[in-house]
């Protein structure tokens, strides 16, 4: 037993830091309440432990604690009043009750609050008796270390900072415990020099190892953090866009963006039309730094066959008159919006009919079109596609107050405060030498496709507390969707003042079939999966110009480099709509990839060679360095080898095993200094390393080897007799 | 070598040998050992120092049959062997056994007497049996001879050749007792010499039992390797004519395994080949006449020889 010391004092902390950890996460994920009087129930019990206080006392004390937290807890009534202790009694022999009849949920609240707090007592106690008597406390340590790393993998629990406390106390406690065994073994006195000498490099290994553990890199996980999936479990998949994995799909909340998502090919629409193009819903303005929000806006109501009032596009801007049908998928039927191409014109034919005329309305914000029957099944759009011309486009060099309104500007250029503003300097970077806006804007939406970002809707990290979702993707994960790269170019581009907003809606879709009858049509399936999102860029000239920065996206959008003429036959006849060959481009990438591969041992080659060439210098350094240390470690072999060796032949079980370990203690011995002479036989060496020792334990672990090596037998039990005999003499050659 | 439990019975032999002898306990071990070993040892040494003693307290111990014959210039191969005499009454020749015929001899002064006699003696000693008038007689089985020798006396002697001191196991010197032990010698020449008192410890068949144990004594392969290595440093030592033959490689083991035995080991060890190298071997080798006159003795060869050769400490790999 271990007496009242500072020592004691300090295993006693640790043993209640560690215990506390398990408390953390109790408060955090379940509707425990009052947390800071279990701790100090924990504080106390320690306390009266450390105090070594007659067990009736300690009982007594714990005893009253207990009553007094809950009378505080669940009673109205003061402790000193007896009245409340007799509805408690009851209510104990009750819980009891239900307790035999396994009625776990009917267990009142003051009664589990009893049991947590037995709990706690047992835990105490148990620590006690690991610190103190066993002195071991390892399984304890490491099981509080699969504890707060479970909570952490898989509750919203964030052990980051528990991690760190649990390392630095648990070795703490298992090196001081290692020192009162190892003491207590050797029977050393209990010297403040040798505690000291034991605890500098204590500390120092602690420290290294956390900064170690800190600094060192840390794999990603190898799955999708599953959090977002309980969670979703837990709300049933209900708040969408509130930080839970989504299904992917069209969602109106786009407050908070970020975080994975699981595909989804449940068809939403059809459309019949000439040629792929994107399909709009809504578009927003507002970006909060999470997300976006429509700022304020007012609604316009129009009816079926009116020009739909979204901004149109100028009429410098020329135009091919297109119509498209549209068909909703029969579940879908209830949305109550319009889907719309850009440059749409004008709303017919809705299915069903209503007795007049349908009636809509936009909002001018979001340019979304509602309809007021919430059932439309079908419906045409006819509306224009837009031939840019690139110079028309590079015309907006600066924003303008004469062309474009001021309020209007703002509006589109709006950024969240502190925003950060690398985001900026990234952006200016990337469009340095652009001189206007069309260059600008491509720049920036070339800038994904090659600067290490890659395509991704799983590993997609949710934006944390004092995070922005721009800035996270841009710099720090590099890995998202199409919100990722969409938001990231409307912001960037709002950070050099270009007006952008933000368009959501779906892909051209899958090609399914040729419409039936003369006309060359196609039929086009859009599914969930197909939810989309891009930029669109104000061109005061040109209007609502789109963009999109999405890597592996293409919006087919009709810009004509070349300077004046108009490109006639580029849109007509559309593009022969073959079904994506999915397969083939499997292939072909496979293939490419493998050529890659066969490359690249080349280039493996090359570039290792060029990392000799330019670094063979610091190699050399670092291979003297090393060959330095190892000499070095290897001379003083005799210094550290035995206790890596004693430890090894710790768990060795054979007999035989005296063999090896008998050479092993001869290459000590020799280290040491006391070397045998090659003539000298084993047992004379054996009488002179006694005498030299002064102990007999040589000669009788010698007779053991002899039987070993010149009567080829062993008796049973050999090594476990002399193990003790061997790990004596090397220790008596390091002391 | 006290922390080892010697063979109860050998110690019991070596008690009783101690009760008429003083000291020379090295001495009585190294006759035993020969003895268990089936060999024959040769004692070099000047009279007066107790070796008959010795022989017949040992020969008592193991209740052997004793006999003793003192070599003369003039003494004839029959006198040692024994001699087939006309028995008139018989009408046919009779065999009557001369002292070979007993269980334990002593030989003294062995080089006093002619070759002729010497190899009759040795012949016995060699084939543990005996040849007269054309009729093979088997010699008793144990059959243990303990010759001496007179290193002093040179004048009409006839030193034992070479290829016959082979035929020795071990050749040992009985030296003076110290001083405590020779007044201890002189209290005892006081009293009735006691050895008509020892008493058997065990009979001939115990011996002949003990020897067969001693053949079941492990000599590991690393062992066996380091007699080869000894015996093979003495063929090429500088100061040797003559080095041991694979006759003395038998011998060293066959006495390691004996004296292994001795102390109640089952297995010889390299100590034992130390110990008993000397010897083992110094009578089997020959030194040059230089190495001669500068005063080295076989037997300091051969401890420098065993010097030499390292000490095997590991498992022979094989």
């Amino acid at each position: 037993m271990m007496k009242r010391n500072f020592p004691a004092l300090l295993l006693y902390s640790f043993g209640f830091l560690l215990l506390w950890e398990w408390l953390r996460p109790v408060e955090q994920l379940t509707d425990t309440d009052n947390m800071e009087t279990f701790v100090f129930f924990l504080l106390i019990s320690f306390a009266l432990s450390f105090f070594r206080m007659k067990w009736i006392w300690q009982s007594i004390i714990k005893l009253l604690f207990i009553l007094f937290s809950i009378n505080r807890f669940y009673y109205e009534e003061g402790f000193f009043q007896s009245s409340w202790l007799k509805s408690f009694s009851k209510d104990l022999m009750d819980n009891i009750g239900f307790l035999l009849a396994r009625q776990w949920n009917d267990l009142s609240n003051e009664f589990r609050t009893l049991l947590f707090f037995i709990l706690l007592w047992l835990m105490v106690y148990l620590i006690h008796y690991w610190l103190l008597n066993r002195q071991k406390i390892f399984i304890f340590f490491f099981m509080t270390l699969v504890y707060i790393t479970v909570l952490d993998t898989f509750t919203l629990y964030s052990a980051k900072a528990a991690i760190v406390r649990t390392v630095i106390t648990g070795f703490a406690v298992m090196g001081l415990l290692t020192y009162y065994r190892i003491t207590q073994k050797e029977k050393v006195n209990d010297d403040r020099s040798i505690l000291r000498k034991w605890m500098v490099p204590l500390v120092g290994m602690i420290a290294l190892s956390v900064l170690l553990g800190i600094a060192a890199p840390k794999a990603a996980p190898i799955w999708p953090d599953p959090v977002p999936y309980f969670t979703a479990a837990k709300d049933k998949g209900g708040n969408e866009g509130s930080g839970g994995i989504s299904r992917i799909g069209y969602g109106t909340n786009d407050e908070r963006l970020g975080g994975p998502f699981v595909g989804d090919n449940k068809p939403v629409f059809m459309y019949k039309a000439n040629g792929k193009n994107y399909w709009k819903v809504e578009t927003k303005d507002m970006y909060t730094g999470k997300g976006w929000i429509p700022s304020g806006s007012t609604p316009i109501p129009f009816m079926e066959g009116d020009l739909v009032p979204v901004y149109s596009i100028p009429e410098k801007v020329e135009t091919i008159k297109e119509t498209a049908e549209v068909f909703f998928n029969t579940n879908y039927s209830s949305l109550s919006f319009i889907i719309y191409p850009a440059g749409i014109q004008k709303i017919l034919e809705v299915e069903p009919k209503a007795p007049d005329l349908n009636k809509f309305q936009i909002d001018t914000t979001k340019e979304k079109i509602n309809s007021f029957s919430r059932d439309i099944s079908s419906y045409k759009v006819d509306f224009g596609i837009p031939k840019y011309k690139a110079v028309d486009l590079m015309l907006t060099t600066e924003f303008d107050p004469t062309v474009m309104g001021t309020e209007f500007y703002q509006k589109y250029t709006y950024l969240p405060e502190g925003l950060p503003l690398r985001i900026k300097q990234l952006t200016e970077e990337i469009t340095a030498g652009k001189s206007n806006w069309f260059d600008k804007a491509q720049a920036v939406e070339r800038y994904f496709s090659n600067s290490g970002y890659s395509y991704d809707q799983k590993k997609v990290a949710l934006p944390g507390e004092q995070d922005d979702y721009v800035d996270q993707f841009l710099f720090d994960t590099k890995r998202g969707y199409c919100d990722n790269f969409s938001t990231s170019m409307a912001v960037m581009l709002r950070t050099i003042g270009i007006p952008t907003r933000w368009v959501k809606g779906f892909t051209g879709g899958d090609f399914m079939e040729y419409s039936q009858g003369g006309e060359s049509r196609q039929i086009y399936q859009i599914t969930n999966n197909n939810a989309h999102s891009w930029v669109e860029v104000f061109f005061p000239n040109q209007g609502w110009v789109p963009f999109e920065p999405t890597k592996g996206f293409t919006n087919d959008i009709n810009i004509n480099y070349s300077s004046g003429q108009t490109s006639t036959n580029n849109q007509t006849p559309p593009p022969a709509p073959v079904k994506k060959p999915q397969q083939k481009d499997l292939e072909e990438t496979s293939k490419t990839k493998s050529k890659e591969k066969s490359f690249d041992f080349k280039e493996l080659w090359s570039n290792t060679k060029l990392f000799f060439e330019n670094n063979w210098k610091l190699l050399t350094l670092v291979i003297v360095l090393l060959a330095g240390m190892t000499g070095i470690l290897y001379r003083i072999r005799g210094k550290w080898l035995p206790f890596v060796v004693m430890v090894w032949y710790r768990f060795k079980k054979k007999d035989e095993t005296v063999g090896t370990a008998y050479l092993v203690l001869l290459a000590q011995l020799d280290r040491y200094g006391i070397k045998r002479k090659q003539n000298q036989t084993l047992r004379n060496y054996a009488h002179y390393i006694d005498s030299f020792f002064s102990t007999r334990e040589m000669t009788r672990l010698t007779v053991a080897y002899e039987q070993y090596i010149y009567h080829q037998n062993l008796p049973k039990g050999t090594w476990k007799e002399s193990r003790k005999l061997w790990e004596n003499l090397i220790k008596k050659t390091i002391a | 070598m006290s922390y080892e439990q010697m063979n109860p019975t050998i110690e019991k032999i070596l008690v009783n040998i101690e009760k008429v002898m003083i000291g020379k306990r090295n001495v009585a071990e190294l006759s035993l050992v020969s003895l268990l070993a089936g060999g024959h040892v040769l004692l070099e040494d000047v009279p007066g120092v107790g070796k008959t003693m010795m022989v017949r307290a040992l020969a008592k111990s193991v209740n052997a049959n004793f006999r003793r014959i003192q070599f003369t210039p003039d003494l004839l191969p029959s006198d040692v062997t024994g001699v087939s005499i006309y028995n008139p009454k018989e009408m046919e020749f009779q065999f009557r056994p001369g002292p070979l015929m007993g269980n334990i001899i002593l030989a003294d002064e062995i080089n006093r007497t002619s070759p002729k006699t010497q190899s009759a003696l040795l012949e016995g000693m060699e084939e543990a049996s005996i040849t007269i008038d054309g009729v093979t007689h088997k010699l008793n089985k144990p059959f243990f001879v303990m010759a001496t020798q007179n290193p002093i006396e040179y004048e009409g002697t006839y030193p034992l050749p070479e290829a016959q001191l082979d035929r020795f196991l071990l050749k040992m010197k009985m030296g003076y007792p110290d001083l405590q032990e020779e007044i201890e010698v002189l209290n005892r020449a006081q009293k009735v010499p006691p050895i008509e008192d020892l008493s058997p410890v065990i009979d001939l068949e115990g011996l002949l039992s003990l020897q067969q144990e001693i053949k079941e004594v492990f000599v590991d392969d690393t062992i066996k390797r380091y007699i080869v290595d000894i015996v093979n440093r003495t063929r090429n030592h500088g100061s040797v004519y003559l080095g041991a033959s694979p006759r003395g490689s038998i011998a060293l083991m066959k006495a390691a395994q004996a004296y292994a035995y001795m102390f109640g080991r089952a297995y010889v060890l390299p100590d034992d080949i130390q110990y008993l190298a000397p010897f083992v071997l110094s009578h089997r080798i020959i030194l040059r006449s230089e190495a001669k006159f500068e005063g080295l003795f076989a037997e300091e060869v051969v401890n420098r020889v065993v010097a030499r050769v390292p000490v095997p400490v590991r498992r022979l790999v094989k």
